[in-house]
Formats: C-alpha cells, structure tokens, sequence
C-alpha cells in the first residue's frame, strides 16, 4: 500500500478513472456531456468538491465517530457543494444555469461519498489531498471526452465553434437522452478493450 | 446569519434525537457479523454492487451470497477484512472454499453440437446439456467466468480446476452453476443438508443411511488426505471408528464395481482413515457454529443421542447428553461386545464429541432420577429421546422362569458393565438377528464347551449380517435351523437343564415373503444345556411414560415406539424430537445416526424459531434416483477386492481381543483406486474405459 | 384534475426521471441484474419519494423560504431525506416486517439517490403547489420503476446471450438503456 503521492494521483487517471473503471456518478455524466464546456465545468465543479471533501474528511478522520461517519461525511459535502453553488452564480452564472440541479446533486455523487469513506477516511491529508486531485481530475476528462464526443457529433461543434465544416448535417440523437447511454456504453466498451492487457 | 445557523443546528439535533430515539425503540436483532461487515464497506450506498444498499450488501456477504469483494469502492485491506469476519464461522479456522463435486476424468460422449449460446446456465435451461451424462459437470465455465479471483480455470479433463490458494469461498461460482455441482457452503448448511433427488448421488451415498458422502472420503483416501476424508465423513456421521468396524455397509450392496468384480470395501477404508486419526495421537479440529444459548435435553448417551448432541453442539446449540447407565454409549458399549468394538476405541471416540463441549449426566434414568416435567423446569428448550429399544421379547414357552434363562440385550450388557454371569458349560441362544449372533460369539470367548444357535427357519433367512454369520461358524458355534423351542426343562433345584424345541419345515410365504416354518408333529427334541439366551428382537422400554405426566400426550405407535414425522423426527409435541432404535424399532447404528442428524436439522430449525419443515424431494435412503443406477460398465480392469485382515480363529475365540484388524495404508490407497466416482465421472456405459483413455490420448 | 393526469403521464412517460432527466443512474445500472432486486427496488423508490416529496415541500415553505436561506435547501434536503430513509428502515423493520422484507433492504441505497434528491429539488424549482409536488413525485416514483423493471427483464435476457467481450455486463447495459430511452421518445407527441 506504499504508494507514493504521485502514484495516487495517477491511478485517477487511468486505474480508477471514474465512471469507466469504477461505474458510478452516472447521472451528471449522462445529463451534463451535451457539450465539451458543460462537461468540463461540470467536472472542475465536481473536482473542488472532492478535493476540499477529501481534505477536511482527512483532517477529522480522528475526531469522526465511525458510527455516524456516513452522515458527518454527507454534511461535509454539502457545505462544500452549496459553496460551489454560490460561487458559480457568482462567477460563471451562464453554466450555472446550464448544469442546474445537477450542481446540488453533486452531493449525491457517489464518486464524491465514496472516495471519502474509502481514501479519505483512512488517509492523511496529502496523499486524500493527491486522491481527491487526480479521481477529480479523471472525472473531469471523462466528461471531457463524452461531452467532446456528443458536442462533435451531435451539433457538429466543439465550444460553439463548427468542426465537420457547413454541409455536416447534426447527428441529433447523441445530444438526446438515449444518445448519452448509448455514448457512454461505447466509451466504455472502448476503455475494457485498452484496459485488457 | 442567525437563522441559518440556527436552523442547520435545529434540524440537525432533530434528525439526531428522532434517529437515536427510533433505534432504540425500533431495536431489532440482527447477525453482529453484518454490522461488523457492514462497517467495512464504503457506506456510500451507491447500489453499484447490484445489492440494495450497503447494509443489503453486507446482509448478502454474510449469508454467503456476495463476494468479501462485492464493493467496488473498498480497497484490498478492507476485502481482506471482510472475508476474514465471514471466511471463518467465528470461533473456528476452517476457511470456506469452493469444492467441485465433478471431477470430470473420461467424459460421456456428445449427444450433439450446438452452434448458440454455449452457456451452462443457457444449456441447462435449454436442452439439459449436450452430453449423455446428465447428472454432472456442463463443462461450459460459467463457474471460470464468474470468479473475481482467478480463482477457478478450466482443467485439461473438460471440468472446472480450483486454486485453493487464490479461492475466498465467496460463492460466485457456487450461484451460477445450474446444477450442483459446485459448492461453497457454510458449514451449518452443509452439516444439515439433506440429500435430494437433484444431488448429483452416487449409489453407495443414495443408499448410506447417514448419507455420508463416499465418493469424496474415497478420493480424499486416494491423494493421501487422511484429514480431509475425516472431517468429509465427520459432516455426516460423528462416530467413524464404530461405524467402521460394526456398520454392515449397505453402502457396498449397491456398489456399481460389483456389476464386473467385487464392490470397494467402503466400510474398510472408513475404518481406515478413522484408525489413522485415532493412533495419529492427536484430534483433527472439529468447528463448531457461534453460540446460540439455546439448550436441548438429550434422553438417552447411545449412538442417536450422541449423533445429535454432536451435530446441534456443532451448529452452536448446548446440548446435555441423559444417560442411564454408567458410561455413555449406549447399545455400542452395552450392546457390541468388545472384540467387536473395543471399548478402549469407544471412549476415544465419544471423548472426542464430549470436548465439543457438551454436558453429561451418567446414571441418571429417566422417570426415575429426573422426568420431563424436571426438564421443562430446568429450562431445556427442545427434548430429544434417543432411548432405543432395550427390552427383549420373550420367548412365551413354559419353564423360561427358570435360572438360567437370560435375554439377549440384557446379557451383553451386563458383560459390557463387566458384571459375573453364572452360565454352566453348555449354552444354547434363541434367535437369529445380530444379538444373537453376538450372545453366541461372546459365549465362545467366555471358554464355553458348546454353543449351539437354534432358529426356526435357514441360514438363508437369518437376518444377521452375513459375515457375522460367517465369523460365528468359523469360531465352532453349532447352528440348529428349522427349531421352534417348546419348553425349557429343569433340573430338582430350579436350574435350566435342557431345552426341548420342534422341528419345522418350511411352508407358503408369509406376509413378508420369507417362507413360513411349520411345526412337525412329535418331532420334539431336547439340547442339553445349562444356559439359554434368548434374542429374538427387542422394542423401546417406553415405561417412563406414565399416566398423569407431561408425556401423557405423546403419540406412541403400536411397536412401542415414538410417533415422528419421518422427514423431521418430531413428535407431536413440537418440542420433543425421536430417533434410533427408539424410533424406528430395533436397526443398525447408521440408521440411528442418519435420523440423529436428520433431527438435528429439525431441531435447529425449532431453536431458530422458524417452521420446522422437511426438504422436498429428499431421500430417504429408500429411494433410488433412477438414472444414476446404471447397470453395466464395461472395460473395467478387473482387480480383487482387498480382504479384510482378521485374528487367526484359535487365537480370537480365547480372548475378546478385536478380531477384526484395519487395513494398511498400501492396501488402502488401491482399495481407494477401485471407486468408479460414480456421479463425479462422467462416462458412458457403452463405452469402454479402456478406448475413452486412448482418444483422450 | 386534467392537469393532475397531464402531470402524471408526463412525469411517467415523457420526462421519464432515468431515461429522459437522468437522474437515478447510478441504481438503474446497480440494481437491475436481476428482475426480483428490481422490483424491490421499484417499490422502495415510489414509497421513499412520496414521503421525500412531502416533507421536503414543508420544509422547503415553512422553514427556508420563511427563513430566507434557500441557500441552505441542498444540505437540508439531504439532511432530510437520509434520516427520514433511516427512520423508515427501523420503523418498517420492528413494525411491519413482511413489507421491510419486500421493499425495506432497498431502503439505505435511496439515501444518495439523485432521483429522490432530483425530484424533491424539481419539485421547488417548479414551485409546485403541495398537491402538485406530491403527485408528481409518485409519477417520476412509477416512472422509475417502470424504467428500471424493464430494464430488468432486458437484461436477463442479454445475460443469456452472447456478449463481445469488452461490451460485456455495464457496457451492453448503457447501450441496452439507450434503446430503451429511444423507446420513450416515441411518447413525446402524446400530451
């Protein structure tokens, strides 16, 4: 378990990339990848949340009772979650806007509770700190890629400006709902066959 | 400000206070084991796992559903901490591993190919595999696929190979299999299973009254694994070195190998494997389930009773063995005598089941010392009667009030307490069961001048076991068939002095189908003798049961013995349960621990609060499942049974010295290698065994 | 009361809550391997929403819009909805345990259920009257379970089939989702 912080940090990038390796947080996965720049703020958003969650988690893992370490864990991100949110309508209300509910839902991302309970509980502050950078950091191209790839082919743009040239006729179905599933499955598909060594 | 920060801290303490206040009002008991599991997964109940939730998950690993590794969110240490709570049943070391009841080998050919989804669970919902042999393995892996662990591969042979170092035993294997073939169970499921038509069941186990699996002790015989056939036949039957010298193995009548030369010498190599744990010095560990603080009187130290004291001790009930006599034992100290069943080899064995941990109360008889009111009073929760059948018939001739004239069970046991009998010179004992039998052989060692057996019909009718039979005309006993005695005679001051009986002939079947003996007119004859036993069958002495008593309800059947439920062993009074000779009238000691277990079971089900239920399709020793007693196999080598060695007759019939001895290791190693695995084999009977090694090479 | 129907159809078909909204995917993929599992959890989700909807809706009126700290709506509600989850498991438990043995094991996975935190948030985002919020939350609670069984019996099948190695299990399932979404699409025109 000698693990040094960089390899901590990797293994978010590839080993335990989120949701490929580890099949969790679909929903803002699914709902916000229409386009690359909902994505990545969607995930950056995500990434702080994890990253303060892991870092305050870790610093109270003594003082936490585990009985009650669940609930005091939920409370921990939803202070962070509510501080993004009123960051964002502070900052970048255009995306606020475009995310909606799914910023407060980031509460109930499962990445987020389970890599508190399961590094950042157990951690100390630098290695939950290098954890919660690099998962964040793995979720955020995921979404990056699925938004780029829905983005590409379903508007025929990525971040507004046009890629397949004027006669590209949209591919709207991967922008709808059974388009993302459809996307994601594939992604997936794609991540067993590169993972397969 | 204010208000935000009196609101969180409002809803919060009423969160907390309605929470703490409801967990204690809405308390519920539940396996610790799951809270402990439960603490080590992520909490973050995601449902990743395809379990409703974490504590659903951890409810599943702990009942065996779900691998140690179910969540995806927990890392190595965890798993391993996981599967330490629920590797090992607390309190013991045995480790669950997957254990393949198919061993493959000479695979029964293809009935035809099939181009879809080749599948097990597929084939076998589909078209019940492609192979002739439907009993055993697909051979498809879905067992290979399912295993998190890499644990399982599929072996040269066609059949699935277990990794014990990387196996967990945590079940996945065991959950996509269709058919039975692979197994990780927890102990106390495999302890009470009960065999069913759906089990892949070699013939010699469908027909073992303890259900023991042979097979498999055999196999284990054959790689040396002399623990591990222990602890195979130590699921079924607790008391293996007295089954190995006194079962009449009805096990080997049904031995396929008999088909082309003789059957495998089963009881030989139980006998075996047993002697080599009993002289090894040392006890191979028996695990034993948490306790559950439930307590079960148990009526009676004999095979039965020992039987479920062991089997509810082990599945963590506290059971307290009631005995009447001296020693614990039963019939198998007071009813064998010694050179069958030495009584040194006796006290190692129910040692071994007492340090379980169980209680014992010798000379305390039941209506006289204590009676079921005084156990309901002590706070038993269940009552088990395992009393058997200790009280002879009588002969009903005239004169059998004489001195001289003595009964079966009660001499062996009095020889068994080591008590003086006064019997003359020349003896004669009634009957031809077993008893008998072993009256008239304990007479030969007692120094007698003649021994005679008198029955009333052939040798051929006799129901004692044949090599009893066999031994007892070897050691000079004279039979008397075709004999009904009339009267016995005596001499001026009391003392038998003969023993006039009939001669018969035989006549028309009767119910049973055994031909009738009549009587021949004036054919009397007179033996002269000092001594007469007469054995001619036994039934419970049920006189504990009094009217006015709490045993007033119980059903009693016209036999004298104890009405049960045949699945279950439970009375009508849902708190007693009845097995052995008691039960079922006078039988053999592995019918009594075969119904032992099987009221274990039962009685497990009873202190556990739920329906005390039999299994459906269960067999009862009686039925057959039709295809597995196939009736010809072709191509086997023939090879002579190994001979079971014994003392030299002139030796034996002077001392109670065990006349039977065990086998060496050499002989048990190509005694095991005569077992067909029927059931674990797949092969064909067509084919021969002989062309199936050459294609296969 | 014709609206009442619109929002039920609509909240069950047309805007199904997985399958349109995406919300709820996390136990949509999870607790579909098996048709019995699903079924439970089906039951869970209209029995939790409907409580959730409820008394998010009083909370949300009476205290936060009262108090001025909508801000806080996100750690209330969740603060809510995970003791109101546990408090039913151990009432359902002690009290009524044939229904906690049907549906109660299902119970603690609804905690971080975005469908029920989705829903509820909806719900105010919508500024639903009381009667309105409830309906609607058991119509989004039947689409799920509609969604999810389905989903369910699909997959049992595809599990008999057999999958390319790499699309195996999730892969083929998302794929399997999206035809099922496509499916819902088609009630778009209905209301």
């Amino acid at each position: 378990m000698a693990k040094t912080i960089s390899q901590e940090f990797k293994k978010g990038l590839w080993e335990e990339i989120p949701p490929f390796r580890l099949v969790l947080g679909l929903c803002p996965v699914l709902a916000v990848t229409t386009t690359l720049e909902n994505g990545v703020g969607m995930g950056l958003a995500t990434t702080f949340v994890l990253v303060c969650a892991n870092l305050l988690v870790s610093i109270l893992r003594n003082v936490i009772p585990p009985k009650i370490r669940v609930p005091c864990f939920i409370i921990i991100i939803a202070t962070f979650v509510i501080l993004v949110e009123l960051l964002m309508q502070a900052f970048a209300y255009g995306l606020f806007l475009n995310l909606g509910i799914f910023i407060p839902l980031i509460v109930v991302n499962c990445v987020v509770l389970g890599r508190a309970e399961a590094f950042a509980s157990k951690n100390k502050i630098v290695p939950s700190l290098a954890d919660g950078l690099g998962i964040g950091i793995g979720f955020t191209l995921s979404l990056g890629v699925l938004g780029a790839l829905r983005e590409s082919l379903g508007s025929g743009t990525i971040l507004g400006n046009p890629v397949f040239g004027p006669n590209f006729q949209p591919f709207e179905f991967m922008v709808q709902a059974p388009g993302a599933f459809v996307a994601l499955g594939l992604l997936l598909c794609i991540m067993n066959i590169l993972g397969k060594k | 400000m204010l208000a935000t920060i009196m609101f969180t801290l409002g809803l919060g303490g009423t969160c907390g206070i309605v929470l703490s206040a409801a967990s204690k009002i809405f308390y519920v008991y539940e396996d610790p084991r799951i809270a402990q599991v439960e603490g080590f997964l992520a909490g973050a109940n995601c449902g990743g796992c395809g379990f409703p939730g974490c504590s659903g998950a951890a409810e599943a690993v702990v009942s065996g559903k779900a691998s140690p590794s179910v969540c995806m969110l927990v890392g190595p240490d965890n798993v391993a901490a996981i599967a330490a709570i629920t590797g090992g049943e607390a309190g013991t070391a045995e480790a669950l591993k997957s254990y393949n009841e198919c061993i493959g080998g000479n695979r029964a050919s293809d009935r035809y190919t099939y181009f879809g989804v080749n599948r097990c669970s597929a084939v076998a919902s589909m078209y019940g595999g492609r192979r002739d042999c439907t009993i055993g393995c697909l051979g498809y892996g879905d067992c290979v696929r399912a295993c998190k662990f890499d644990a399982i591969e599929m072996g040269p042979e066609g059949y699935p190979v277990i990794n014990f170092e990387k196996c967990v035993g945590c079940g996945a294997c065991q959950t996509v299999c269709p058919k039975t073939i692979i197994e990780v169970t927890p102990m106390s499921i495999r302890l009470t299973h009960l065999n069913t038509e759906s089990d892949p069941l070699a013939p010699c186990r469908q027909t073992c009254p303890a259900e023991i699996d042979i097979p498999r002790y055999i196999d284990h015989i054959r790689k040396g694994e002399y623990e591990a056939a222990v602890n195979t036949i130590r699921e079924r039957n607790p008391l293996l070195l007295t089954c190995g010298r006194v079962c009449p193995h009805p096990c080997e009548e049904m031995c396929r190998r008999a088909i082309e030369d003789d059957p495998v010498s089963i009881n030989q190599l139980k006998r075996f494997v047993a002697d080599i744990e009993m002289n090894s010095g040392k006890r191979y560990p028996i695990p034993c389930n948490p306790d559950t603080g439930k307590r079960i009187a148990v009526v009676g130290g004999g095979p039965a009773g020992l039987t479920v004291a062991y089997f509810l001790r082990r599945l963590g009930h506290h059971p307290t063995i009631y005995e009447s006599m001296p020693k614990l034992g039963g019939m198998l100290r007071y009813g064998i005598p010694e050179y069958r069943l030495p009584k040194k080899v006796l006290d190692w064995e129910i040692d071994g089941i007492l340090n379980l941990g169980i209680d014992h109360h010798v000379n305390a008889e039941m209506g006289f010392d204590f009676d079921l009111a005084s156990l309901v009073g002590a706070g038993y929760d269940a009552v088990f009667f395992g009393v058997g059948a200790w009280n002879d018939y009588n002969l009903n001739i005239p004169g059998e009030e004489l001195d001289g004239c003595l009964t079966g069970i009660n001499f062996l046991a009095k020889m068994g307490k080591g008590e003086k009998v006064d019997i003359g010179k020349r003896a004669a004992v009634v009957g031809g069961g077993n008893t008998a039998i072993d009256c008239a052989r304990t007479l030969v060692r007692m120094g007698l001048e003649k021994v005679y057996l008198v029955y009333r019909r052939t040798r051929k009718e006799m129901p004692a076991n044949e090599v009893e039979i066999v031994a007892a005309d070897h050691e000079g006993i004279e039979f008397v068939f075709l004999a009904a005695p009339s009267k016995v005679i005596g001499d001026e001051n009391g003392r038998v002095k003969g023993l006039e009986y009939l001669k018969m002939e035989l006549g028309e079947p009767d119910a049973s189908g055994r031909r009738r003996p009549v009587p021949v007119e004036g054919s009397e004859t007179v033996l002269e003798i000092d001594t007469i036993i007469s054995a001619i069958g036994q039934n419970p002495d049920l006189s504990f049961k009094k009217e006015g008593t709490r045993l007033d309800d119980l059903e009693i059947t016209r036999w004298n013995t104890f009405e049960v439920n045949p699945e279950t062993c439970q009375t009508n009074v849902p708190y007693i349960f009845a097995a052995g000779d008691s039960q079922t009238g006078p039988a053999t000691v592995v019918e009594a621990i075969g119904g032992a277990r099987r009221s274990a079971r039962a009685m497990d089900q009873f202190l556990r609060g739920k329906p005390v239920v039999g299994v459906p399709g269960a067999l009862l020793a009686s039925k057959k499942i039709k295809e597995s007693i196939f009736e010809r196999v072709k191509g086997i080598k023939q090879s002579e049974r190994t001979q079971m060695p014994e003392l030299p007759v002139k030796e034996r019939i002077k001392t109670f010295e065990e006349v039977d001895l065990v086998i060496s290791e050499k002989d048990a190693e190509k005694e095991s290698n005569r077992c067909l695995n029927c059931c674990r084999l797949c092969y064909d009977p067509d084919i021969t065994f002989d062309d199936k090694k050459k294609s296969a090479a | 009361m014709g609206d009442y129907i619109v929002i039920i159809m609509g909240s069950i078909f047309i805007n199904n809550i997985i399958l349109a909204q995406y919300l709820g995917a996390c136990p949509f993929v999870g607790t579909s391997k098996k048709m019995e599992t699903a079924t439970g959890m089906a039951g869970a989700v209209v029995f939790v929403l409907t409580l959730a909807g409820v008394i998010t809706w009083v909370i949300n009126t009476y205290f936060l819009v009262q108090l001025n700290i909508e801000f806080l709506r996100t750690i209330a509600f969740i603060m809510v909805i995970a003791s109101l989850v546990q408090f039913v498991e151990m009432f359902l438990k002690k009290s009524i345990p044939a229904l906690y043995a049907g549906l109660g094991i299902f119970l603690p996975l609804i905690t971080t259920n975005c469908a029920v935190m989705g829903v509820t948030l909806l719900n105010v985002q919508d500024e639903l009257s009381f009667v309105a919020a409830v309906i609607t939350s058991i119509a989004y609670a039947l689409g799920f379970g509609l969604a999810l069984i389905l989903f369910a019996g699909l997959r049992e099948r595809i599990d008999l089939g057999r999958v390319p190695g790499p699309l195996k299990e999730t892969s083929i399932g998302l794929v399997t989702a999206g035809m099922l979404a496509m499916a819902f699409m088609g009630f778009r025109g209905m209301v």
